[in-house]
């Protein structure tokens, strides 16, 4: 599959995007990665994590004038993260490998040293899933998928940026709302 | 600009200057502000975490349903771990292969020969060693394998570890000199290198493609015996050369 396409799949969210990158990549990377360390489970979890930041760093836009292939980035990513694991940065970049900016470091890093959400962010999405489709569609594409406000007003059909922003402060007023009654 | 749009100027990523100040400065100053704002910040913070846990969900179903490959090899050295990934897949490309009958020998060798992986020299590629051997490697790696020949052939006069014998022997079977690899091949079983089993499987496929039936036979029906690297495949091979 293109890997254009892949990437626009990823930014409609698409999952089925992030299944052909795990199957069409997996051995690949497994054997790759196998100079490294052999450690089954470990790769198992760097190529998930890899294939996350793909996904986030397609939804925020990254990919769009991506500069080397796919399985290049992907790969890179993954590097990336076993030499971290690995405490060993003497081979931190190679000719080969994809240089990240700033922003894509710190998504790497985010998503590694992610272990899970924490008790007030699971109450959090717990009750974000209560909230009403208008919202947490709205809710979604500003704070997840990284779109801005006039994008939102243009894809969803608002009339203006006004709409957009009292709807958003509206839907962040209700969600606090639940949680509060939650507590209390 | 008000604090909301501020706010929202932030998540967008396109605060300038002067804004980010403005923003610093009401996030010490204005609770309401830092409180807002802290409440988006973990919102999104929650809602990435419970997309990546979503992701990661499929991702691990995906894993489960894969078919449990067989590795019974239990004491083997790590970069034979690597070597024996591959079997793995060769074995699976066979059954593949199979499923239809009568090939030639040429359609044969074609269908089996995968260059062997560089298991024996890793490449550390920013790592200072320019040395011969990293060179050879990595020309071996990138499939450059004029390249790989002259320098494995100076290798093999200053250092005589066999497995560069090994490597050569592929090598030419990759620019299809067959007869020249034979003797490589027979040089390293005799030898007894590390590879053996791994040379005895390319000797097969080299006499394969030279046409020479009975030795391939002959060597295939040494893997079987071995009953280790590529013993499912060498017999499956000597049943279409049947």
């Amino acid at each position: 599959m293109e890997d254009q396409q892949l990437i626009s799949q990823m930014k409609k969210r698409d999952r089925n995007a992030l299944k052909d990158v795990y199957k069409g990549y997996k051995s690949e990377f497994f054997r790759f990665a196998s100079r490294y360390t052999s450690d089954d489970v470990v790769l198992e979890d760097i190529f998930q994590d890899a294939i996350i930041v793909l996904y986030e760093n397609a939804l925020s836009g990254k990919l769009d004038e991506l500069k080397s292939s796919l399985k290049t980035y992907l790969f890179s990513v993954g590097k990336f993260m076993i030499f971290k694991k690995f405490r060993d940065t003497k081979e931190l970049t190679t000719d080969e490998d994809y240089v990240f900016d700033r922003n894509e470091i710190t998504v790497i890093n985010d998503v590694y040293e992610d272990d899970g959400p924490n008790e007030y962010q699971r109450k959090v999405v717990e009750n974000f899933k209560k909230l009403g489709d208008k919202c947490r569609e709205i809710l979604e594409l500003f704070y997840l998928e990284g779109l801005k406000i006039d994008e939102i007003m243009r894809v969803q059909g608002y009339e203006n940026k006004n709409v957009v922003k009292s709807q958003k402060s509206r839907c962040l007023k209700s969600l606090k709302d639940l949680i509060l009654k939650h507590n209390g | 600009m008000d604090k909301d749009t501020l706010i929202n100027t932030y998540f967008e990523g396109s605060l300038t200057e002067s804004q980010k100040k403005d923003f610093d400065h009401l996030l010490e100053t204005d609770t309401q502000f830092a409180e807002d704002f802290e409440f988006q910040r973990e919102l999104q913070k929650s809602l990435k975490k419970e997309e990546r846990k979503a992701v990661k969900q499929m991702l691990a179903t995906m894993s489960a349903s894969e078919p449990k490959q067989e590795t019974k090899v239990i004491s083997l050295r790590p970069w034979l771990v690597a070597a024996s990934i591959i079997v793995l897949l060769g074995i699976g490309s066979w059954f593949t292969f199979f499923n239809t009958n009568n090939y030639s020998t040429e359609e044969l060798y074609n269908a089996n020969f995968v260059a062997y992986e560089n298991v024996v020299h890793p490449i550390e590629r920013s790592a200072e060693l320019e040395d011969l051997q990293t060179k050879a490697f990595t020309a071996y790696e990138n499939e450059d394998y004029a390249e790989a020949l002259s320098l494995f052939k100076t290798l093999q006069e200053k250092n005589n570890d066999g497995y560069i014998q090994f490597y050569e022997a592929i090598t030419l079977m990759q620019l299809q000199k067959h007869k020249e690899a034979v003797s490589l091949l027979e040089n390293y079983i005799k030898a007894d290198g590390e590879l053996k089993d791994r040379a005895i499987w390319y000797l097969a496929l080299s006499d394969l493609k030279l046409g020479r039936i009975d030795e391939s036979k002959l060597q295939l029906q040494k893997l079987v015996s071995l009953n280790g690297f590529k013993a499912t495949a060498a017999k499956r091979l000597l049943e279409e050369l049947d």
